[in-house]
């Protein structure tokens, strides 16, 4: 292993005698590269037109820490393309043990403190593990079901990645964030599509995850906001004044994104963005901040880079030499879109409203790393396709 | 391995990926192009708050300033909404405050649920709190978030009760009311004029909210004024009300009142024997005793300025506070003041000079008068022969004596012979001033049977007014009704008469009606209307309560009154506002005044079998020459059952001095004949009016009693020497 492709010298007029084509550090995907850090950057310009007002004394509060994560996200991404996928493969168990303990650590903790079990407390920073469930989580199901090596998933084999799955998502479920759980899901059907699984498969899981979202809903397993955040999506007119909080959330998203018409307000000149109307708006829906200050216009532009993003990985899966990469690739793919449909959709209003944050674009440490890795994870199957 | 099926696989993750994102391209288009600019306005609005700014009330006065109503500046305590929303923080902060303030929590609780208040103002939880408890408030206001001490106008009413019914009160907004006062941009929670001026000058008075707009942040809090109307405070109203002559005749009325219903044995009401249609003989009513009691229950009086309309009292009694109306009273306490009450005798938020639904007995024979002169009817100079009775010609004589028709009228029974009055022969002059129902039995019958039975006797006395109302700025103003066909099919479909008389309009009727008897109803103002009309040769004046509309801010002047040499006139109403002029030549006019003068003269009456005195001339043998001269006419309309005792009483006097020109009703209701009841209340006035009688001066009013059951204090004349009349006191039947 090694960082080689940074120790790669500058050509010389004969060529790189020393670098075969197939070297991974030649093949890297410089289109998905400045996509994801386009996007990276767009974010921080978001971040910090969302989030600005909201601390008087510091407005460069939350851009500044975005940027350092930034940072730390792409020295992870780095040394996750730097290693072999194969490497990972073979240690993926271990990750993924790690995450189940680390998430029962956190449901443990949480049961002591009787608080929200989403994230851990580190002074300056909390890191969420669900984050980092669905990195290996997917590690962990891709190399499970490329094990197989058939073009299709035998039944035991699906219950097995199912189970897989099934455990950091319930683990996830009873935090309660049922969205990062929906990303598990989303990955598990992904990969599972793409592995080979028959639709009834596909059927049973959709099954699966909407009767246990329905179980946590009745159990009141999840938080009172949560319910609140369902019902104002049921009826977004509601005027039970308890779930006004929910509704003024998501009517101002709507808001924020119209107001914007075809070229938007301009940076910093959007006033929704600018008061204080839509809670966590740097977080959650940074889409709205983007709506009201580039209109259709910049919203357009937001949405193509994803495109590209997603056009390029999806050609990484075609592309890539083994089932391990395609798999790996699909799973990257599914999570992103999901993710994205999600997160814009719910400020659109044609979702509920989560906690997902934006690929790339929504303020969060774990969210900007995990996103950072797994696109390192895609990188490394784009640059060793030649191996 | 299968390659293509990898990539077919792929292919179904790419077109989940293709329908995703363009679900969302559709959407984004729509909000971003088709909804944007509703969105955009939805937004501003939802940005932007409007903070009401509360006008000041404009005030009401007297013709010479002194303050009917005013406002007082108080202290309301409010709570921002946004505190409110959620129930268990509404119930704290109630908790709270319920000490403070003084308001039970479930007084307040009520107020909440009952959604009245405005939203953009804090709702009001205490009004009039002491400037104490307000600064405590604020002192401990982190105790008391989103508390909040608005200044707020009371209304005050100095002089009440005098001039009650005029000035009126102010009550919340009725459901009724709602969508009109919406309409006008008020405030749901705003209490409006509900009667007297408050309400027919509610427009004038009320002036226009102001507001302050703000740029408001998600918290609520106001970042930026984006706006500031200042208020418009409502213009200040001088009534044409004089309050001295307003005191003096409530007090008359209510004086009067009082002595009519304390007569002694020999001079109330009799209940004589009577011949029953079966040949007996028994009292009128056999449950009832030889004398029966004046009830006197209620009265009311004009005093107006025939020159040009302007009323200068209007009283009712039994009268109120109005200060009541601003004492939050409970609906018990409230109901114990103003009990609900079917007996029309004792209604008090009435005001009977304008609302009284009256007969008016005599005092309508001029009217009739005029139509049988102006009409040509009869000459000044016509004699009829007043025999006592009369007995109607135009009916077929046999349907008479059948008794299927009612053709013999009588003349009000003569105190000395027990048997209806005869007169002899009379002309015009002498029938006014004896007050001959014959004569204008006949003039009844023959009016309308000599125009081909038309209306014409309707047409002429609707000239002076009756049967429409007179359109003074005072709310719920009564027509009048002038009986015709018409009139009485509508009766009969109310089932007020039966069906059977509602068929057609008789010579029977016209014969009721020539002396104001039957259908015929009219308001006391509408009497002085047409009295004043006579008066002053012809001009039907509306009568008028508002003097001039002024700028507000009139500067205060003598304590209880305002300085108008230092404020603005808005607009006067001091040019009198004709309706029509009716056709008032001397030949028609002189006989009439001349009996109208003769019915307060000594000695004016007529010799027939004996000297019949004229019907006033007893009461004003002592009038003083010094006194303003007048013409005058009691009437005696008859009540239920045509009881004596349910006679009600009725007089009009004016001035022949037009330097003076002064007309006065007066109607006492139950309490006997025109010359013993309402007369001395005219007389009275006219008496202080000239200034031989000194009113009493007007004081501002002592706090409310809060414990009273009485809606208002009584009054007392300090001085009844005018009552005196030849023969006795007050009240002696003639």
């Amino acid at each position: 292993m090694g960082v080689t492709f940074l120790q790669r010298r500058p050509d010389s007029g004969l060529g790189n005698v020393r670098s075969s084509p197939g070297d991974p550090s030649r093949n890297i995907d410089w289109v998905l590269m400045v996509t994801q850090v386009a996007l990276a950057v767009i974010g921080c310009f978001i971040v910090f037109s969302a989030s600005r007002t909201r601390i008087v004394e510091d407005p460069y509060a939350f851009v500044t820490r975005q940027v350092v994560f930034g940072i730390i996200a792409a020295v992870v991404m780095f040394a996750v393309m730097s290693v072999d996928y194969e490497w990972l493969k073979e240690r993926a168990t271990f990750f993924y043990g790690l995450t189940l303990v680390i998430l029962s650590l956190l449901f443990i903790v949480g049961l002591v403190n009787d608080r929200d079990r989403i994230s851990f407390d580190f002074g300056p920073f909390n890191f969420q593990p669900a984050e980092m469930a669905k990195f290996t989580t997917l590690l962990v199901l891709a190399a499970y079901l490329a094990d197989e090596r058939s073009d299709e998933v035998s039944y035991p084999r699906f219950l097995g990645g199912l189970l897989l799955v099934g455990a950091p998502a319930v683990l996830v479920i009873l935090q309660p964030d049922l969205g990062s759980a929906s990303v598990l899901i989303s990955i598990a059907m992904g990969v599972l599509l793409v592995a080979g699984a028959k639709p009834k498969y596909i059927a049973l899981i959709s099954v699966l995850s909407l009767s246990t979202v329905a179980s946590a809903f009745i159990s009141r397993l999840v938080n009172q906001y949560q319910i609140e955040r369902l019902r104002v999506f049921v009826d977004q007119s509601t005027t039970d004044p308890e779930l006004q909080d929910s509704v003024y959330q998501v009517r101002n998203a709507v808001r924020a994104v119209g107001t914007g018409g075809l070229w938007g307000k301009g940076w910093l000149n959007g006033p929704l963005t600018n008061g204080r109307d839509i809670p966590v708006m740097w977080a959650d829906f940074p889409f709205a901040a983007v709506g009201e200050q580039f209109g259709l216009v910049g919203c357009s532009a937001l949405l193509f880079l994803f495109v590209v993003a997603l056009a390029r990985i999806w050609r990484i899966a075609s592309l890539s030499r083994d089932l391990l990469g395609t798999y790996l690739c699909a799973g990257v793919f599914t999570m992103v879109l999901w993710q994205l449909f999600q997160n814009v959709g719910m400020t659109l209003g044609i979702m509920p409203v989560t906690g997902l944050p934006m690929p790339f674009v929504s303020y969060g440490g774990s969210s900007l790393i995990t996103y950072f890795a797994l696109f390192g994870i895609v990188q490394s199957v784009h640059m060793r396709r030649m191996r | 391995m299968a390659v293509d099926k990898r990539a077919a696989r792929l292919g179904i993750l790419a077109l989940v990926g293709v329908i995703l994102f363009s679900l969302i391209g559709v959407r984004l288009w729509f909000l971003q192009t088709v909804r944007a600019d509703d969105l955009q306005e939805r937004t501003t609005a939802a940005k932007t708050r409007i903070v009401p700014l509360l006008p000041e009330r404009g005030r009401i006065f007297d013709v010479e300033g002194r303050i009917l109503a005013g406002n007082k500046r108080i202290l309301t305590v409010g709570v921002d909404w946004q505190l409110l929303r959620k129930g268990s923080d509404r119930e704290e902060i109630f908790r709270r405050l319920s000490g403070w303030v003084g308001v039970p929590i479930e007084v307040m609780q009520a107020r909440y649920d009952a959604k009245i208040d405005s939203p953009f103002l804090p709702m009001p939880v205490a009004r009039d709190v002491s400037e104490e408890v307000a600064l405590a408030l604020l002192e401990r206001i982190e105790d008391f978030p989103g508390v909040s001490v608005l200044k707020e106008w009371e209304r005050v009413y100095p002089y009440a009760p005098h001039a009650a019914h005029v000035v009126g009160y102010m009550g919340a907004i009725t459901k009724e009311q709602k969508d009109e006062y919406l309409a006008q941009n008020y405030v749901l929670s705003e209490r409006v004029g509900q009667f007297g001026v408050e309400l027919s000058m509610e427009s004038v008075l009320h002036g226009e909210w102001g507001k302050r707009v703000y740029e408001v942040d998600a918290a609520e809090r106001p970042v930026r004024l984006i706006e500031e109307v200042p208020p418009i405070d409502g213009f200040d109203v001088q009534l044409t009300i004089d309050l001295d002559v307003q005191q003096y005749a409530e007090q008359a009325l209510e004086t009067t009142l009082e002595v009519r219903r304390n007569l002694p044995l020999e001079d109330q009401a009799p209940n004589p024997e009577v011949l029953k249609p079966d040949g007996d003989r028994e009292k009128m009513d056999p449950a009832l005793p030889d004398f029966v009691p004046y009830k006197a229950p209620a009265a009311s009086a004009v005093v107006m300025d025939y020159s040009n309309g302007h009323v200068m009292a209007l009283a009712s009694y039994p009268t109120f506070d109005n200060r009541w109306f601003e004492a939050g009273l409970s609906s018990d306490k409230f109901k114990q003041i103003f009990p609900d009450t079917k007996d029309p005798d004792l209604s008090i938020l009435v005001n009977r000079a304008v609302q009284g639904r009256y007969n008016m007995g005599s005092t309508f024979k001029p009217f009739t008068a005029y139509a049988a002169l102006h009409t040509g009817l009869i000459t000044p100079e016509e004699l009829f022969n007043d025999v006592g009775e009369y007995r109607m010609h135009s009916v077929n004589q046999d349907r008479c004596d059948a008794g299927l028709v009612r053709c013999v009228y009588k003349n009000a029974t003569c105190k000395g012979t027990g048997r209806p009055c005869r007169y002899g022969p009379v002309n015009v002059t002498d029938a006014l001033a004896i007050s001959s129902d014959s004569f204008f039995y006949r003039v009844g019958e023959d009016i309308m049977v000599r125009n081909a039975m038309g209306p014409v006797l309707q047409e002429q006395v609707e000239l002076f007014g009756f049967g429409s109302d007179t359109g003074i700025d005072l709310p719920f103003e009564f027509d009048g009704t002038v009986p015709d066909r018409e009139l009485k099919r509508r009766y009969a479909e109310l089932g007020i008469i039966s069906e059977d008389e509602g068929r057609n309009y008789y010579a029977g009727d016209n014969v009721q009606l020539a002396i104001g008897q039957g259908l015929l109803s009219a308001t006391p103002l509408q009497l002085a209307v047409g009295y004043a009309t006579i008066a002053n040769q012809g001009f039907v004046f509306r009568p008028q309560i508002v003097k001039a509309i002024w700028n507000s801010g009139v500067p205060d002047g003598e304590p209880g009154e305002v300085d108008f040499s230092r404020g603005t006139i808005h607009e006067s109403f001091d040019d009198p506002d004709l309706i029509r002029q009716v056709e008032m030549p001397g030949e028609v006019r002189l006989p009439i005044v001349d009996g109208l003068r003769r019915v307060v003269t000594p000695g004016a009456g007529v010799e027939s079998d004996f000297y019949h005195h004229t019907t006033g001339e007893n009461l004003f043998f002592d009038y003083p020459d010094e006194a303003i001269q007048i013409a005058g006419k009691t009437g005696t309309a008859q009540g239920a059952g045509n009881f004596p005792w349910n006679d009600s009483s009725v007089f009009t006097g004016f001035s022949i001095d037009e330097t003076q020109p002064y007309v006065v009703t007066a109607y006492l209701e139950k309490s006997g004949y025109g010359s013993q009841a309402a007369a001395p209340v005219v007389k009275c006035t006219f008496l202080a009016l000239s200034g031989i009688t000194v009113m009493d001066p007007v004081v501002q009013s002592d706090p409310l009693d809060l414990n009273s059951r009485r809606a208002a204090p009584s009054m007392e004349l300090a001085d009844t020497s005018c009552y005196n009349a030849r023969g006795g006191g007050i009240g002696t039947n003639e």
